[in-house]
């Protein structure tokens, strides 16, 4: 055979590929460390006041303390809870949604304008109706993340559905695919790939509307942690919630990452 | 021999930019018998590709009939295959599902269908591949996929819309082989579009020329070349009398046309 399969790199390159990897990794550990450092530096010499920034030292006391009496985790626990709810239940409603909108213009002639309606309402501008229709408990906090999260997913959805090359759909027609075949064996892997990116990128916009939800009415989360710390004074525990914020999310965005390998092992190809 | 596919007095004209028609095709009639292989040969924006376009079912002539065993085509019609320039391979499906394809639509169980697969797929040289994904070959091995998936769901006609048209000229000339000698133990009804004279020359029992704006037919000349047929043919005496012969037609057609003001090369796409 005459051709080579296209992804073989070269055994050397792909020495120097991995070297560089570990010179990059080695600059980010590095960042990470001069910025702690400078934080260090800045509150031991009284450069800032501990009531604009606590120490480093004070941060990593208040999340011992936190992380000891069991707090924390349930908070992260909770917060969790609700993203994947509000979450789940958007994109169980949106992506089939968007996927019927993609494949058939006047569904999409329906929902355009509620779409365009809906789009700039920042999730927070929901509380109100949401109180007086749920109250305060569960289903308010999992309502607000709903609300933020499905028309993103549903555009991305819609974008994705819509994209999926021509060429292939008269070629499985050549094939002798029916409708349901074209749907099942084209759309939906086709489109699958925008949709995964749709959900990641709305997967962090949960977080920020359950957020935003906890923060105004709620006893428990990460919002609520946050804002009542906040409330005491003590700023320590706020930094320790952000934190925890951001590291939740990153494990999330892991999850689904792996999640995308798992359902597009075409796309192996392309990855690094 | 029998007719097994003609266009009766075919025109096919697309809504031109400023009001105007543009006239893809004009008043062509062609019959193309069983067993035949075709190749229909013109410079850029002849019509060469409209007319297997309509031959596929893909669109439909303005004025006249296309016909598959006197029944006129008026939808996508998988008893003509079609072998895509571009590969119109699922990207998400692997080597051996793309094979199965057609099989599969056509309701063959997984054991049966998989294996009368591999015998396409060791019939384009290709064991070995099956579990790649597509965007994992070369150019020329993709084509190879396209190949035996049309030849493994076995239609009537095969239509190749210049489907070694993006092959170095070395992978070009394998796969000429291979077509030939596929051609020749199968038998299959075979249009071939090239703006190749030498493709034509090498392939075809009957070489279709066809000149541009509108669209029609030239002449129609078979070819005389000895079978069965190899590349070396090219060196003969008699090729080289043919070649100037075809020539002769095509570059009066060239000379007499503009090259900037093409008509479009394929018929707008459907929306599904």
């Amino acid at each position: 055979m005459s051709e080579a399969v296209l992804p073989a790199a070269a055994p050397p390159r792909q020495g120097r590929a991995w070297r560089f990897r570990h010179v990059l990794l080695l600059i980010n550990l590095g960042a990470v460390a001069a910025v702690l450092a400078l934080w260090w530096a800045a509150t031991r010499f009284g450069w800032v006041t501990p009531l604009f920034l606590p120490a480093p030292g004070d941060v990593w006391h208040a999340a011992q303390i936190a992380m000891r009496n069991g707090d924390l985790l349930l908070d992260v626990a909770t917060s969790a809870r609700r993203v994947f709810l509000g979450f789940g239940l958007a994109a169980l409603f949106a992506v089939p949604l968007g996927i019927v909108m993609g494949v058939w213009l006047p569904a999409k002639a329906v929902m355009d304008p509620f779409v365009s309606i809906l789009r700039p309402l920042p999730s927070i501008t929901w509380i109100p109706l949401t109180i007086l229709w749920l109250g305060i408990g569960e289903a308010q906090k999992i309502a607000i993340v709903f609300m933020g999260s499905w028309v993103y997913i549903l555009l991305y959805t819609v974008e994705s559905t819509r994209r999926i090359d021509p060429l292939l759909l008269r070629a499985a027609r050549n094939l002798g695919a029916s409708d349901l075949a074209v749907m099942r064996e084209v759309i939906l892997p086709g489109a699958l790939p925008g949709i995964i990116t749709g959900l990641k990128v709305t997967l962090a916009i949960s977080w920020a509307c359950v957020l935003s939800a906890e923060m105004i009415a709620a006893q428990n989360g990460l919002g609520a942690l946050i804002w009542q710390a906040k409330d005491w004074g003590n700023l320590p525990l706020v930094l320790v919630g952000m934190l925890c914020i951001s590291l939740t999310v990153l494990v999330a965005d892991w999850a689904m990452l792996k999640l995308e390998r798992l359902l597009l092992p075409w796309e192996r190809s392309r990855r690094p | 021999m029998s007719t097994i596919l003609s266009a009766h007095r075919v025109t096919k004209s697309f809504p031109g930019d400023g009001g105007a028609p543009l006239v893809a095709i004009h008043d062509l009639s062609l019959e193309i018998e069983e067993g035949e292989f075709v190749c229909l040969l013109g410079a850029s924006g002849c019509g060469k590709s409209t007319m297997l376009s309509m031959f596929a079912g893909f669109s439909q002539p303005t004025a006249g009939q296309v016909m598959l065993r006197g029944r006129p085509i008026t939808r996508i019609e998988p008893r003509c295959g079609m072998v895509f320039q571009s590969y119109a391979l699922f990207p998400w499906k692997t080597v051996r599902g793309n094979v199965a394809f057609g099989l599969k639509m056509q309701g063959v169980g997984r054991t049966e269908r998989n294996a009368r697969a591999q015998k396409f797929i060791d019939m384009v040289k290709l064991s070995g591949f099956e579990e790649r994904y597509p965007a994992e070959l070369s150019g020329g091995m993709q084509q190879r996929v396209t190949l035996a998936r049309i030849l493994a769901a076995d239609p009537e006609v095969l239509l190749m819309d210049e489907p070694f048209a993006a092959l170095d000229a070395m992978t070009r000339q394998i796969m000429q082989e291979e077509l030939l000698a596929i051609h020749e133990a199968s038998r299959k009804t075979t249009v071939f579009i090239t703006h190749s004279i030498d493709e034509a020359l090498i392939l075809a029992d009957r070489i279709v020329v066809m000149s541009a704006r509108p669209g029609r037919i030239k002449a129609i000349l078979p070819n005389p070349l000895p079978h069965p047929r190899h590349v070396s043919v090219q060196l003969s005496p008699e090729y080289a009398a043919l070649k100037a012969q075809v020539w002769k037609l095509v570059e009066s057609e060239i000379l007499a046309h503009d090259e900037t003001a093409r008509p479009p090369k394929d018929a707008p796409r459907p929306t599904h």
